[in-house]
């Protein structure tokens, strides 16, 4: 766990109970270790990124949350928001202890707007619920986060998540055009709704979208919807080499003309292991690397002229097969290898770092040799896959197994320096959807300016000026 | 060696949603897909054939648009296709799908083997390969979870049963019908999908197979639907908290009690 100094009061039984009439007798979790510990961490694995709130909180309105941000910025209290915990930076960790305010019981699709093509929910719906109620309106919220199983759409917007649909549809903040919200101080205020074109004032909506719950505490959010496309293709995609498939990626958009829905990108290591994992017997041993990529449309015809350009230009890239997926059965079977591959390194080791650089994507290929180089340097695997199209690479540190856990940690913080100052010399930044959170927090200089960051810190401190709000990450204030 | 692997469009079951008034599947707006348990039949005959040579023919009885489940087994790579596909094969029950299917058979000639997955994900009654059989008078193997190699008069398979296998050799010709572990569907290529798109697909009647319309459709079906309805699934619960090592010792006997008195083990 993580130590960390800081000047806020603890939760006493007397702010507790205070609490408990804010919110009601249940929704209160005060003094039961075992029933606040959950709430420690996120899905990053380390021990040394947790740390225990001292109580949690499951307000049910944007009232509640408004009046337990009041309270703690009386009682000097740290507050940090949580959705479902499947963040991956340690955004939701309670660093500074305080208060966990959960927003699970926010969880009602408010309304469906049609006509509008518009949504406004609650922040504590979970992402896939929002297109399995749009499906029958042949609508969708084209954002997808890999983890949209399980995760709140409040999370989503607070971390600006991306995902494996960005290269045609982008990222979260693309669909976002309102936030009702609590203020660091404890007001309610809204900003945007349904208008999709709005240049009143700051641009504060997407302010909000990304800052990691320390800016403020969404109660409701406008999404933008679009029309669901009928039909969507894969292509699974074996290259010999690295070099071959990210060749393939940018004459995918030029030659062809074609913006795929998605361009994954596995590497050798990775496709090995998630096939391993899976039992998954396409040829996969004589496989440099892998690409999935996915087309859609309204139109049969058209998507089948898409995805046969497509992968006629990876064969002329080199690629030794293509594999077509236009059903459930064969769509999933694909996806299952993509999305298989951090469960797959968790059977090699639990200690791993799972890290989402993002470079211009003519860069990928320069990026690979590095990787060897830093896995050759440390002795461990660093698997590599993720979101060719957008640059967004997973690469992966995993502990090796022989190794010594002390061993681990000592190299691990030199081991993401590098991987970080690589990066930033290929042009590139530390975090493409994950977020810094306190994990990257001390990265941060490695890619941004003394300036830069001082202007970040201003904004906080004018909106929070008690530093209440998920204090300890980005940066310190 | 010739083979037949008649297949069945199913609706993705995954996305099925049931008409709670009258107990059936709304199939409109779901995605139609090959039985998924055809698919091992599909990749044992492909096999057999890139090992012994000949040819793989799918059929497959259903409306107009069964045709694409058709060019996806092409695309994963058998050679011909065949649709049944006419008003008077609507409703029909297994006996009467057999029939039909076996009547289409008869007209291919001669043929080493006929390919059948176990049953299909939507009807799951696992009666029709073998009532194809019993049509064409032919010997039948079900639950095939191995192909154990064959020479020009027999084939020899391992049998899934309950506690084991049976090792058989059946006469050629033949019918299988295959479970999951007898082989590992392959992907559809480009160059297969390609190959697929072009394909002709002859749609037969039923006078093409020179059926007996008696013995077609709802009208030629000996079994009818009377009701169907979707079970009550009463689950009880019941919870045990245990703080310490005896409260732990007294749950595990209050379970095992429990148990015993519900004689389960």
């Amino acid at each position: 766990m993580v130590q960390v100094r800081h000047p806020y009061n603890k939760v006493t039984a007397r702010i507790a109970d205070e609490l408990r009439k804010i919110v009601g007798e249940k929704y209160v979790v005060f003094g039961d270790t075992e029933r606040l510990e959950p709430y420690s961490h996120d899905e990053v694995a380390e021990a040394e990124y947790a740390h225990m709130p001292e109580a949690l909180v499951r307000p049910g309105t944007a009232e509640e949350i408004a009046a337990i941000v009041k309270l703690a910025n009386r009682e000097r209290i740290a507050v940090t928001p949580r959705g479902a915990g499947s963040g991956l930076s340690g955004g939701a960790v309670p660093l500074c202890g305080g208060i966990v305010l959960l927003c699970d019981r926010m969880n009602r699709v408010l309304e469906i707007d049609a006509a509008n093509m518009m949504l406004v929910c609650e922040p504590g719906v979970v992402t896939n619920e929002i297109n399995n109620q749009l499906a029958d309106y042949g609508l969708v919220f084209a954002g997808y986060p890999m983890s949209l199983e399980t995760c709140y759409i409040g999370g989503n917007v607070a971390e600006n998540a991306g995902g494996g649909k960005a290269v045609k549809y982008g990222v979260t903040g693309r669909y976002i055009t309102g936030v009702e919200m609590v203020s660091p101080t404890g007001e309610i205020v809204r900003y945007g709704g349904k208008c999709v074109k709005d240049v009143t004032g700051y641009n504060m909506v997407q302010l909000m979208v990304g800052s990691e719950g320390t800016l403020g505490i969404f109660t409701k959010i406008w999404i933008k919807l679009m029309p669901l496309p009928k039909e969507a293709v894969n292509l699974l995609v074996l290259f010999e080499t690295v070099q071959q498939a990210i060749d393939a990626v940018p004459r995918i958009m030029t030659s062809g003309g074609i913006i795929p829905t998605a361009i994954e990108f596995m590497d050798r290591l990775s496709v090995q292991a998630s096939c391993r994992y899976l039992n998954e017997t396409i040829p996969y041993e004589k496989c440099g690397a892998m690409l999935l990529v996915e087309v859609d449309g309204s139109d049969e015809a058209q998507v089948e002229r898409d995805y046969e350009k497509v992968g006629e230009l990876c064969v002329e890239c080199g690629a030794i097969e293509v594999y077509v997926a236009d059903n459930h059965t064969t769509r999933e079977r694909i996806w299952k290898v993509r999305r298989n591959i951090a469960e797959a390194f968790k059977v090699v080791s639990p200690h791993q770092s799972l890290e989402d650089i993002v470079v211009p994507i003519a860069n990928i290929p320069a990026m690979i040799p590095e990787l060897e180089k830093l896995s050759a340097k440390y002795d461990i695997q660093i698997p590599c896959y993720g979101h060719a199209g957008d640059g967004n690479l997973h690469a992966t540190p995993v502990k090796n197994p022989s190794a010594s856990l002390e061993h681990w940690h000592a190299i691990l913080p030199h081991i993401m320096e590098e991987l970080f100052k690589v990066t930033a010399r290929l042009g590139g930044t530390i975090s493409g959807e994950h977020g810094i959170g306190h994990k990257r927090k001390k990265y941060l200089p490695l890619v941004m300016g003394e300036a830069e960051i001082e202007m970040m810190r201003q904004i906080k401190r004018a909106l929070d000026p008690n530093n209440i709000l998920n204090p300890g990450k980005i940066f310190d204030v | 060696m010739k083979i037949i692997v008649p297949i069945k469009q199913v609706p993705e079951t995954g996305a099925v949603k049931m008409d709670e008034t009258t107990g059936t599947m709304i199939r409109e707006g779901v995605e139609a897909i090959i039985n998924p348990l055809d698919l091992y039949g599909i990749e044992l005959a492909i096999r057999l054939r890139e090992q012994f040579g000949g040819e793989v023919v799918t059929i497959s009885m259903g409306p107009p648009k069964a045709e694409k489940a058709l060019r996806e087994a092409i695309a994963m790579g058998c050679d011909r296709g065949i649709l049944l596909s006419d008003r008077a094969f609507a409703g029909a029950d297994t006996w009467a799908t057999a029939y039909a299917l076996s009547q289409a058979i008869r007209k291919e000639g001669q043929f080493d083997l006929i390919i059948c997955g176990e049953r299909a994900t939507d009807g799951d009654t696992g009666q029709v390969g073998p009532a194809i059989a019993s049509f064409l008078d032919l010997p039948v193997a079900s639950y095939v979870s191995k192909f154990d190699g064959c020479d020009a008069k027999a084939v020899r398979v391992h049998r899934l049963v309950e506690d084991g296998y049976e090792v058989l050799e059946v006469g050629l010709p033949a019918v299988l019908t295959v479970v999951k572990e007898v082989s590992d569907p392959r992907l559809p290529t480009l160059r297969g999908k390609q190959k697929a798109r072009k394909a002709e697909i002859p749609v037969m009647t039923h006078e093409a197979i020179d059926a007996d319309p008696e013995c077609l459709g709802l009208k030629g079906s000996p079994t009818r639907v009377v009701k169907i309805h979707r079970p009550k699934v009463a689950r009880q619960c019941t919870k045990v908290v245990a703080a310490d090592e005896a409260a732990v010792a007294k749950a595990v006997d209050g379970l095992i009690k429990m148990l015993e008195s519900k004689d389960l083990i």
